[in-house]
Formats: C-alpha cells, sequence, structure tokens
C-alpha cells in the first residue's frame, strides 16, 4: 500500500428556483487509483443535469476503464442529445485522475481551470492544448505531493457576484487568494470545497445565478483511527477486543462508561473523569493513560453523527467541531478530518439499566448508531471496518 | 472528602450537569473547597437511580432538585 492516499469532498448549490443542479461530480474509485469527474451541463434545472450527469458518467466510467481521452470525447459528443434551443450538445467538464496515488492527470475542457495547492500556495502546473473533434482540451500531468489540494469547479463560482457584490465576478485568483488564506494543513477535501462554495453562496447574495460547484482532491499520508464502542456480548471475549483494538496502530478512542472502566481495567492504567461540561449536551471525557481520547458513549457518538451528518450536506456545523473541545467535536474531528482508515469495534453487551423508553440511549439506538455512522464514514471516503462483539 | 458526580449517559440525561453545577456553588458559597473535592466518573453501575454520587465510596441517588438537601446532610454536615 502506498504511504499517500486521496480525500475527496465535494459540493454544489443550485441556482435559484432550481430542484436539481446542472452540475454534476462522479467519482470513482479502484484501490490506488480515484477518477473524479466534474461536468457542468448547458443551461440549468434538468436538462443541464441530464447533459451533465451523462457526461461525467460516460467520462468517469471510460477513464476508470483506461480508456483515452479522445475516445472519452467523440462518445460524449455522439452520445449527448442535442439541445433543441440552442442547436448544440453541450457540457464542460474536468477529470483528475489519480494513479497509483502517485501522479495526477489533469484534462479539461472549458471550465475554470482547476486550482493546484503545493504546501498551501498556489502552484502552476505545465499545461498542454491540443483540439479533439473541434474541442479545445487542456492536458496536464502531475507528480503527487503529500499536502496538494486539487480544485475543480464549474463556472458559476467565478460569476459569483457578478455585476452585484463585484464588477467582474469572483475570478480565479481571488478564488485562489481567498483559498490560500484559509488554508491549513488538517482542512479536510470536503471543507474546502464548502469553504468556496459557501463565500459563493455569501457573494450571490444567497440567489444563486447560476449552479455552483466546487470538488477538491486534497493528497495526504494515511492516518488510522480505532474507536471501540460498548463493551463485548460475551464478558469472556472482552480481552479478546481489548488485545485486537490495542494492536491496531493509529489512534485510539475509546468511547462508553462502561467501556472505560474495563480499558482502564485492561490497561492496569487510572482513568480520571473531568466534570468540565464544554458543551452542555455533552457529557465530560476523561483520561486513560494510552488513550487518546476517553468519552461517554451513546450521546457523544450521536452528537458526533449528526456533525458527520452535516459535514455531507452543508458542513454547516463545521466552525463548531473544528475548534470543539468536548469529546462529540473531538471525535469527529479524528474521524472526519483525519482519518482515511477507520476501524470500529462495536461491543453488544446490552446496559439493562438503559432499557428504559424514557431514555435514548437503548440497546437498539446504540447498534443503530454505530451501523449509521460506518455507514456514513464509507459514503465520505473513508475505508472503514467494523468488527462487532 | 471525595465527591465524585456520576456523568455516563444515563445520569448525564437525569441532570449530571445541574448537579454538578449546584455542587461546585455550594461548595464555594459555604467555604469549604479545601475540604471537599469534586470529580467525576463514567458509570458508578447504579444507572437506574441515577443521579448516582459517591462520598467517600458510598454511592447515593440525587436529583438535581435534592442538591441542596443531599449537600446539607451528607456533605456539610460531615466536613463540619
Amino acid at each position: 500500500m502506498n504511504e499517500l492516499c486521496v480525500d475527496v469532498g465535494t459540493m454544489s448549490l443550485n441556482k435559484l428556483g432550481e430542484q436539481s443542479c446542472g452540475d454534476m461530480v462522479q467519482m470513482i474509485r479502484d484501490g490506488e487509483d480515484t477518477v473524479l469527474v466534474l461536468a457542468d451541463g448547458l443551461g440549468s434545472g434538468v436538462k443541464a443535469n441530464i447533459l451533465s450527469t451523462l457526461t461525467s458518467k460516460i467520462i468517469a466510467t471510460m477513464i476508470a476503464n483506461g480508456m483515452g481521452v479522445d475516445e472519452c470525447v467523440k462518445t460524449m459528443i455522439d452520445t449527448l442529445p442535442v439541445c433543441k434551443t440552442r442547436g448544440v450538445a453541450y457540457s464542460t467538464f474536468t477529470i483528475i485522475r489519480i494513479s497509483g496515488n502517485e501522479t495526477a492527470e489533469i484534462i479539461q475542457y472549458d471550465n475554470p481551470a482547476v486550482i493546484l495547492l503545493r504546501n498551501g500556495k498556489n502552484y502552476d502546473y505545465p499545461v498542454t492544448t491540443r483540439t479533439i473533434s473541434g474541442k479545445t482540451i487542456m492536458e496536464s500531468k502531475v507528480r503527487l505531493q503529500c499536502g496538494d489540494v486539487f480544485i475543480a469547479m464549474s463556472d458559476g463560482t467565478i460569476y459569483a457576484g457578478v455585476g452585484e457584490t463585484l464588477n467582474y465576478g469572483w475570478q480565479r485568483e481571488n478564488i485562489i487568494k481567498f483559498v490560500e488564506e484559509h488554508y491549513d494543513d488538517n482542512l479536510s477535501a470536503q471543507a474546502v470545497s464548502s469553504l468556496i462554495v459557501d463565500a459563493c453562496n455569501d457573494l450571490y447574495q444567497n440567489k444563486p445565478g447560476d449552479d455552483t460547484t466546487a470538488a477538491a482532491i486534497r493528497v495526504r499520508h494515511r492516518q488510522v483511527v480505532n474507536l471501540i464502542f460498548g463493551p463485548p456480548q460475551n464478558p469472556k471475549d472482552l480481552n479478546k477486543m481489548m488485545a485486537l483494538f490495542f494492536a491496531k496502530q493509529g489512534k485510539h478512542i475509546v468511547s462508553g462508561g462502561t467501556t472505560s472502566s474495563l480499558t482502564a481495567a485492561y490497561l492496569g492504567k487510572k482513568m480520571e473523569t473531568s466534570i468540565d461540561y464544554l458543551d452542555p449536551e455533552i457529557p465530560p471525557i476523561a483520561f486513560i493513560e494510552g488513550v487518546d481520547l476517553v468519552t461517554e458513549g451513546v450521546l457523544t457518538i450521536n452528537k458526533a453523527l449528526e456533525y458527520a451528518k452535516d459535514f455531507v450536506s452543508g458542513n454547516k456545523l463545521h466552525q463548531k467541531w473544528h475548534s470543539g473541545k468536548d469529546g462529540a467535536s473531538q471525535i469527529a474531528r479524528m474521524l472526519l478530518e483525519e482519518a482515511t482508515d477507520i476501524n470500529l469495534y462495536v461491543g453488544r453487551a446490552m446496559n439493562p439499566a438503559h432499557q428504559n423508553p424514557n431514555l435514548p440511549i437503548g440497546f437498539n439506538i446504540k447498534m443503530q448508531l454505530a451501523e449509521d455512522l460506518a455507514k456514513l464514514l464509507q459514503e465520505i471516503g473513508k475505508t472503514v471496518n467494523v468488527s462487532y462483539f | 472528602m471525595k465527591v465524585t458526580i456520576c456523568i455516563g449517559s444515563s445520569c448525564h440525561l437525569k441532570g449530571s450537569r445541574q448537579v454538578i453545577e449546584r455542587l461546585q456553588a455550594l461548595v464555594t458559597e459555604n467555604g469549604v473547597a479545601d475540604s471537599v473535592e469534586l470529580g467525576g466518573a463514567f458509570c458508578m453501575k447504579n444507572c437506574v437511580n441515577g443521579v448516582s454520587v459517591s462520598v467517600d465510596g458510598q454511592i447515593h441517588s440525587v436529583k438535581p432538585d435534592t442538591v441542596d438537601e443531599f449537600f446539607d446532610t451528607e456533605i456539610l454536615a460531615k466536613v463540619k
């Protein structure tokens, strides 16, 4: 396994009054290869949505299967339905293809040029131009470095605020300056996309004049985070569960009151529990030597799950958990931002005292939380392993 | 004297935070901060009767509206 890996995030804004977005992002991952295609269909609404969906699907599938750009473009032109009013079949596209987590190929047609940040600063990558079927295509090849961030955009970003808040819109140079200023090493690809799209929405004064999309790919080192949640169903399995959990490299999070007491006993360490309510809704955290984070269980995980759901649908709570010191914010940071690979160790023991219909912490709720969390983390693009005990 | 308040899931939902805040205030008001140490704990295996508060190892059941009474009889009376 290559020591580098990529983190992908995307965010879109629909043109005011439209129910479907005319921009579409497709991603296909296959081991160490990742293909991301951002297509912007002609016009807006359903028609644009169909054009961009077709374009991105066709290209992503063909490129992922090793076909050349020429064939992709030709297939696309032959396939796209022709717009009745304008008499053309048209969708712009940006392709970023990561191979073996070593190189990136960027192929661009008529979208704003991909921004590449290297060490947090704009990096002008070499571009060659050629014509395929009458279309001018820009091609580049870049050797990946840890910390590289590729940002693909639809033109909704650079037109943000045109004639309203800005004379000429939010030009590419302005966007580069903006992301350079906001850059920090821990910013996830999702956060980068959301930052840009949020800023566009502000410039549009919440009334987007065009579909607006940003998609980011961040190159980073692998980071494993392990989370244990609940004691095993059969107490005899405790040592096995603990041994497997602590054998994994990376960070370790212990979640749950009983679970943390058992962990402290297993490690032969004392547990110190704080009584500082940093977030009134979330029970305080505890400390055990040798464990990176110790939290209460169901309520904390539930909050972390809420942050994870928000992460993929607007990321409005990012500020809160990005800086929060409570258990749920810390879990969110470790799982959503730091981790690339996550191992979940879920214990199926039932706490009889929690089986009270008035308490939202019963066994079923706990299992549902674990399942939802695993599913969501997978959708975000993390490699997730779940083991039940 | 060591007073430990449970902040596990069940007790949290029954008002650990209010109990802690009230106890912190009472300890300061009565000037016994030197002799009473407040701390937290996850789960004392007494979830049904939360909020669980242990005073020198003995577990009591306290609710946000019984904190004052509990403080007078179990803490203040014993340190003075």
